[in-house]
């Protein structure tokens, strides 16, 4: 798995305001949706893959890796686009006879096709900026700061703080259990399967006790109050927001 | 200002499914010392200290903070628990948010004091636990020593004037155990706050230690400073704990070897001055 929280951590564009960070993201992507032009979606393509890279110091291997991730479903999408079925071989530009059809790829759709698939690459971009530059817990600063209410945030930041030990125990039951040939055969496998994940929850059970124990110690009143690392004060990444996002606005109504 | 801090008197406490953790416990603990309770697996240690911030409340017998019996009302919680910080031995039960900062700033910010204020005592307190280039790390991603202090820094965020660790040192490195230690003494020097721990590991007691209970089956069977415990060989033994490794060496010494040490050191520095002593005796 790769942990992308792991490199929202170490990027150099983490200082900065996630709100921030959030406002540009989204305003991009709505943008490069808006437009549905080659050009705006490569230039955003290419603006968020700069920024995240160059900026960041996400490394580029990173990147491009993670925008293989929606390859499969894209390709899929794509395609079906890209191939058409008519009655005669006009208009292709490679063909197949099938049963009196022709199935083949037209000029016109491999555009909409290629449109399209940068458009979706584009958009993913903006959410990778987004993702690789601001770790979850900034993430769920910027949910209260918007007023999401507070209970959904909560658990959001204690699913997310928990889900690592969770997972850990699970992995050091599994591996005690396979130590001691728990999944030798199937039959054997399932019964083991089924002790683990009621352990597993009796656990999580008794762990959810003692962590409303310590918090009590610590003054909790139902509400988790808590501060955050200040940001960085500039209002940088707006003015970016802004100037580059008039610009494809403004190339994107030219070119229409 | 009373000379105890903390004052147990004839505590009893039964859980809910009948077990009878505490019978007739009393305990004074000083003002301004680092006390350690000792006591095997199950000889109610953790019972007793969820009694010292209230999260248990006694079945019967009293618990007394500076002298005044603890007012178990909301208000009075909040108060006590103020002034008495409680760091569990898990520190995964304890950290509740992925942001090492967030974590450390929820005690302050839930004693409702002013921004300017609750970031000072975070950064002193990442400070003195020395964590602050862990600010931005997540949760997850630390050891187990490095939590440890998060959770500790996490309580003194509180500025409490006595600090109760449950197991201190239960998980470290040897290393790790000693940073632990020397951090809590300077901490408990500096701040004059009172220290609570509880542990098994005998060894370090004479070494950071002012006073010493040993704790058996819910009730207190000695207590004095670490040398007049561990001089009571027998009782020590009965309640499976031992003479710290130092003390064995030279009971053995003295009893089956003929080296005739006039008291049983328990320290390494108080084993090298014995050792001297008598072999500068046997020179003469």
């Amino acid at each position: 798995m790769i942990n992308i929280d792991t490199y929202a951590y170490a990027s150099q564009l983490k200082t900065i305001d996630p709100l921030q960070k959030f406002v540009f993201a989204l305003i991009t992507l709505g943008v490069c949706l808006w437009a549905d032009t080659l050009v705006i979606s490569l230039a955003v393509l290419f603006i968020m893959g700069w920024m995240t890279i160059r900026s960041g110091g996400t490394p580029i291997s990173l990147f491009i890796k993670l925008m293989f991730v929606p390859m499969a479903f894209l390709v899929i999408g794509v395609l079906t686009i890209a191939i058409n079925v008519l009655g005669n071989p006009q208009g292709f530009i490679v063909s197949l006879p099938i049963a009196g059809f022709w199935i083949g790829v037209s000029k016109v759709g491999m555009y909409e096709a290629g449109r399209l698939f940068f458009r979706v690459l584009g958009s993913v971009s903006c959410l990778y900026f987004l993702s690789l530059s601001t770790p979850m817990v900034d993430l769920l600063a910027v949910l209260r700061r918007l007023r999401v209410p507070k209970l959904i945030v909560e658990m959001m930041g204690l699913v997310y703080r928990f889900i690592f030990t969770l997972l850990e125990t699970a992995d050091i039951m599994l591996t005690a259990q396979n130590s001691r040939l728990g999944y030798r055969d199937l039959t054997t496998g399932y019964r083991s399967l089924g002790a683990l994940v009621a352990t597993l929850f009796i656990r999580a059970y008794k762990r959810s006790n003692d962590l409303f124990t310590s918090l009590e110690a610590r003054g909790y009143d139902g509400d988790i109050n808590v501060f955050e690392v200040p940001f960085e004060k500039s209002r940088k990444i707006y003015i970016v927001a802004i100037v580059v996002n008039t610009i494809l606005v403004f190339v994107a109504l030219t070119l229409k | 200002m009373t000379q105890n801090i903390l004052k147990l008197q004839d505590l009893h406490y039964t859980y809910p499914d009948g077990t009878h953790a505490l019978k007739g416990l009393d305990m004074e603990i000083k003002r301004g010392q680092v006390t350690a309770i000792l006591g095997g697996n199950g000889a109610g240690k953790s019972t007793l200290f969820h009694h010292l911030n209230g999260i248990l409340k006694p079945s019967s017998g009293q618990v007394f903070f500076e002298g005044k019996p603890v007012d178990y009302s909301r208000k009075g919680l909040i108060r006590l628990r103020q002034s008495v910080g409680v760091v569990f031995q898990d520190p995964d039960n304890q950290l509740f948010s992925a942001s090492v900062y967030q974590d450390v700033s929820f005690g302050a910010v839930n004693m409702k004091l002013p921004e300017d204020e609750v970031r000072r005592r975070v950064d002193v307190a990442m400070e003195r636990t020395g964590i602050s280039h862990l600010k931005n790390k997540p949760t997850h991603c630390l050891s187990f020593g490095q939590k440890k202090r998060v959770a500790i820094a996490g309580v003194l965020v509180m500025e409490p004037e006595v600090l109760v660790l449950d197991e201190p040192t239960a998980g470290l490195d040897p290393k790790g155990i000693c940073e632990i230690m020397k951090l809590l003494k300077e901490t408990q020097k500096e701040l004059g706050l009172s220290i609570i721990i509880s542990t098994h590991d005998i060894d370090i007691v004479p070494l950071y230690c002012d006073q010493v209970f040993v704790m058996d089956e819910g009730g207190i069977v000695l207590e004095g400073t670490p040398q007049e415990v561990f001089s009571e060989k027998k009782a020590l033994r009965r309640v499976n704990l031992r003479l710290p490794r130092i003390g064995h060496l030279l009971e053995i010494l003295k009893e089956k070897d003929g080296f005739n040490f006039k008291e049983l050191p328990v320290t390494i520095s108080g084993a090298r001055k014995a050792m001297k002593i008598w072999r500068d005796e046997r020179k003469s």
